[in-house]
């Protein structure tokens, strides 16, 4: 710069020398503006372009839920097993987030469930757990059924007689029985378990054309001491006896509740009034039978 | 009534009571099918005072029951003849005979 006289003493330049907003972008050096160039709280979202901060420049343990859009966070950004219970409220899970896996995807039992064994249920609208011993004895858990397999005589001059063997539990297909079966020797039936039963008794008789048959039937003998045996049941049908094409046939039950095998026990006769008629028996069907259904606990 | 049945009446009319009954296993232990139990063959004797009768014997004894009946039924023909001669109508005659 030309000048006429003495030459001016250099003299720095001051922010006072420079017009306010003159200095443009152009006139900064690249990374010159340090962070102590910066006035505190003086960057605004305005000067951070979009993606621009990453990870790295977020300070560990600094972003709270309140910077957290409602419903932002979805699954992807929750690592395998990040939820854990105590992240979930109470009463919160409801029927839509359970899957069928979490019945199915589990070790089947496979047997009957011990009594002690416990299931889920909703108690008037409380969740709560119950023992299987008090939900149990729904279903029919024992069905069973012998019959008489040989046709059979009165000896001459007596009134029908104990059924004392030619006993077999029914074996024709597609016949079949339920869970334990009853226990038989001589005739005299024991019951498997204690409980309430219903006993039936099914006889049949066939005459020979020598006489009317004014009673065939059967009896339901009982014990209560595993000695003497009483009647409990009885039942009997008349027949005008026309030939060996005749035939009569008695039906009777009984429900009963066993408390004690060991003593209570049934044993079944054939009755009729004449000797002359035969109480029937098969191997391969149901003639005379006998049915037993427990119908639960005592 | 099939063979089987003529065949376990006619063991009942040879002895009362539970004398006999049927082999449920041949002598291998198989299951003896039920529609082939009751057959002679598959006889079983349980009263110890008796002994399996002959073939001849049974078949004799489903004879004696069969021509009994055969007996009977054309005493019930004639018989029911005999009361139509006498007047008597179908209804009538079923009334008394109750066949």
């Amino acid at each position: 710069m030309a000048f006429i006289g003495k030459q001016p003493g250099k003299a720095a330049i001051t922010s006072t020398d420079i017009t306010d907003g003159i200095i443009t972008a152009a006139k900064l050096a690249s990374d010159s503006v340090t962070t102590a160039k910066i006035a505190d709280n003086g960057v605004t979202t305005a000067k951070i372009n979009a993606d621009a901060v990453t990870d790295a420049k977020i300070a560990d343990d600094v972003v709270g839920s309140e910077h957290l859009t409602a419903g932002e966070v979805d699954t992807t950004a929750l690592g395998a097993d990040a939820v854990t219970a105590a992240k979930i409220a109470d009463n919160a899970i409801s029927e839509e987030h359970l899957d069928a896996t979490v019945v199915t995807g589990l070790t089947a039992l496979a047997a009957e469930p011990a009594d002690t064994d416990e299931f889920l249920i909703s108690d008037a609208g409380t969740l709560k757990r119950i023992d299987y011993s008090y939900i149990k004895g729904g279903g029919i858990t024992m069905a069973d059924q012998w019959r008489f397999t040989a046709n059979t005589d009165n000896s001459s001059g007596s009134l029908g007689f104990d059924i004392t063997s030619n006993l077999e539990q029914v074996d024709t297909a597609p016949q079949g029985t339920i869970g334990s079966a009853m226990s038989e020797s001589s005739g005299i039936f024991t019951f498997p378990t204690t409980g309430f039963y219903f006993v039936k008794f099914n006889i049949q008789w066939q005459m020979n054309g020598d006489g009317d048959v004014r009673q065939g039937g059967g009896e339901m003998n009982w014990t209560t001491n595993n000695s003497s045996y009483s009647t409990i049941v009885d039942a009997y049908n008349g027949c005008n006896n026309h030939g060996l094409n005749y035939y009569s046939g008695a039906e009777m039950n009984a429900i009963v509740d066993i408390t004690d095998t060991a003593n209570q026990k049934v044993k079944f006769r054939a009755y009729n009034s004449a000797s002359n008629a035969t109480c029937m028996g098969s191997s391969s069907a149901n003639h005379t039978y006998m049915t037993f259904i427990r119908l639960g606990d005592t | 009534m099939n063979k089987q049945e003529w065949l376990n009446l006619a063991l009942a009319k040879l002895h009362p009571g539970q004398w006999f009954g049927w082999r449920k296993e041949d002598d291998n232990g198989n299951k003896i099918p039920n529609n082939e139990r009751m057959t002679y063959e598959n006889i079983i004797v349980h009263d110890s005072t008796l002994t399996k009768p002959t073939e001849d014997e049974v078949n004799a004894k489903i004879q004696e029951l069969k021509d009994k009946q055969t007996a009977f039924e054309n005493k019930q023909s004639s018989g029911k003849q005999k009361l139509k001669d006498l007047g008597l109508d179908d209804d009538e005659i079923q009334a008394l005979m109750g066949a």
